[in-house]
């Protein structure tokens, strides 16, 4: 059966798959008792959530500042630059806020955990724990998967609130268009529940694929240092697609 | 009825801590252990030695039971290890000191919180009291001041020694010593095996060292199981293996080349492969 499946990329993928499906039930198995290790959480909120606030900040700006560059000239097209706070709100909470943060997240925050857990693995130290009779699910894996759980959102409002500001410094300050209807348009179509809670679910799924993917690679690199080098690889190539997948599935059954 | 407790202690006391029976292992198509049967009696310093790639630390990981073996068994403190549930097995590695070889420490801990980690992790234990406990191991292995480092600054001795400290902080019933005396130098090696006997002496606490320094564990162990090929090819204490004129005992501890255990890995003709011959 094995020997099987080692052949078949399609099973081998399949296989890993399920593997990474019994992993998710190991952690979630493991949560009650690593909500015990409550610094051990914090602190990794603090090394993947903290530490991905520059450049998930800075890509928000950039975001906001071309959006409302491109909607103003399609909108201008139909004369209707009036709705441009409104679209660009739209968009962000609704779909780019989302996808870009989660992408960005893995870029930053994934490859840094996968690294981690995979050298961790290489150098004995979850070996170690293993033989001080520490779950190292519920001392390592755990506290980070819920770390990202709790950043993802939170860095997703940053992006939107970073890409607003962007948007309204092109659209009003550059383009002209006036301050008042900005934010009066925005205010009066975008809906709390149906715009931005939306978009917070998102937020929370792909922040529990993209570090699920993230540990399960690190927990499973071969202890080399290829092995750990293509695992983290792995962690950015499988954390998109799902991403842009899974985004697809769930604009299909929130809108 | 103090006579029968007694008696039950003492029979307690004299069945082996560690019992191997008929062990079979394999590795990647590769036999390691091929029907190894061994006894660590409690108390005791036991080395086992053996050629490079016998399979010494697989039979540690056997011990604590991170690897199970293919057939036969191993019991550790009377408990079979591989049948023990998960919680069982953790409460049995928390009366377990494991060194390991290349010191696995955590790397984003200082050396103290290093010591103290299987403390706050197992004991509530008041912060004075933690304190008290890991400055006294690391002053044992002479590393105390060093207690605020960060193990990336540590030299690859001094972090072995940090490990034991680590291995020790619970005063284990049974500590597993794997290659302890490698990088250390001979001042650090002559502390090492001062504490090792010292807890042995003092504690009680039985040792088992994989090590293959000859000079070291003739000062420290009490007896030593010579394997090769997957089994237990000679035992006694050292003094006996080294008077022992076995072919496995006279390359072994004789360091010669030819004998039982090839140098060489198997390959094909060395004239051949340089291409000297036809």
């Amino acid at each position: 059966m094995n020997a099987i499946v080692r052949r078949n990329w399609l099973l081998q993928g399949i296989a890993q798959v399920g593997e990474c499906g019994l992993f998710f039930l190991a952690i979630l198995a493991a949560l009650p008792k690593s909500l015990r290790h409550f610094r051990e959480i914090c602190r990794q909120v603090w090394f993947v959530g903290a530490m991905s606030l520059v450049i998930v900040m800075t890509c928000g700006l950039f975001v906001g500042m071309v959006l409302a560059l491109q909607l103003y000239y399609t909108l201008s097209i139909f004369g209707g630059t009036a709705a441009l706070g409104t679209v660009v709100a739209l968009s962000l909470f609704r779909e780019l806020g989302p996808v870009v943060t989660a992408l960005l997240f893995a870029g930053r925050a994934g490859t840094a955990v996968t690294a981690e857990i995979g050298l961790m693995r290489a150098t004995d130290q979850i070996d170690a724990m293993e033989m001080m009779a520490v779950d190292p699910i519920a001392y390592v894996v755990a506290p980070r998967y819920l770390a990202g759980i709790v950043a993802m959102p939170l860095l997703m409002c940053l992006f939107n609130a970073l890409g607003i500001l962007g948007a309204h410094a092109v659209g009003v300050s550059w383009l002209g268009v006036d301050n008042g209807t900005f934010w009066g348009n925005m205010t009066s179509t975008v809906d709390l529940w149906k715009d931005i809670i939306d978009g917070v679910w998102k937020s929370l799924a792909f922040g529990g694929v993209v570090t699920l993917i993230a540990v399960f690679q690190g927990y499973n690199a071969p202890p080399t240092s290829e092995g750990v080098a293509y695992s983290t690889t792995r962690t950015v190539v499988f954390s998109s697609i799902v991403i842009l997948a899974l985004d697809f599935v769930m604009t299909a059954f929130l809108t | 009825m103090p006579s029968t407790d007694a008696a039950i202690e003492s029979s307690h006391a004299r069945e082996p801590l560690v019992r191997v029976r008929d062990l079979h292992t394999r590795l990647g198509g590769k036999v390691i252990f091929d029907g190894l049967s061994l006894d660590v009696p409690r108390g005791s310093v036991t080395a086992i030695m053996g050629p490079s790639g016998t399979g010494k630390t697989t039979l540690l990981r056997h011990l604590t039971g991170q690897m199970r073996a293919d057939s036969g068994s191993v019991s550790v403190d009377g408990e079979d290890v591989a049948r023990l549930s998960r919680n069982a097995l953790f409460a049995l590695r928390e009366k377990i000191g494991f060194l390991f070889q290349n010191s696995a420490l955590l790397t984003d801990f200082t050396v103290f919180e290093n010591v103290a980690f299987p403390l706050r992790q197992h004991t509530k234990l008041p912060e004075v009291l933690i304190r008290n406990i890991v400055l006294t191991k690391l002053q044992a292995v002479g590393l105390r001041g060093a207690a605020q480092l960060m193990p990336s600054e540590l030299s690859g001795g001094m972090a072995r020694r940090v490990a034991l400290a680590r291995a020790i902080v619970f005063d284990p019933m049974l500590i597993l010593y794997d290659e302890p005396f490698v990088g250390l130098d001979p001042i650090a090696l002559n502390q090492v095996l001062r504490l090792i006997r010292t807890l042995n002496k003092t504690l009680g606490i039985t040792s088992i060292l994989v090590a293959h320094e000859l000079a070291a564990i003739r000062q420290v162990a009490g007896r030593v199981y010579l394997i090769a090929n997957g089994k237990l090819v000679a035992q006694g204490t050292p003094e006996e293996l080294a008077a022992e004129a076995t072919p496995w005992t006279r390359q072994f501890f004789g360091g010669e080349a030819d004998g039982p255990v090839p140098f060489h890995y198997p390959a094909s003709d060395y004239a051949l492969d340089l291409g000297f011959a036809k």
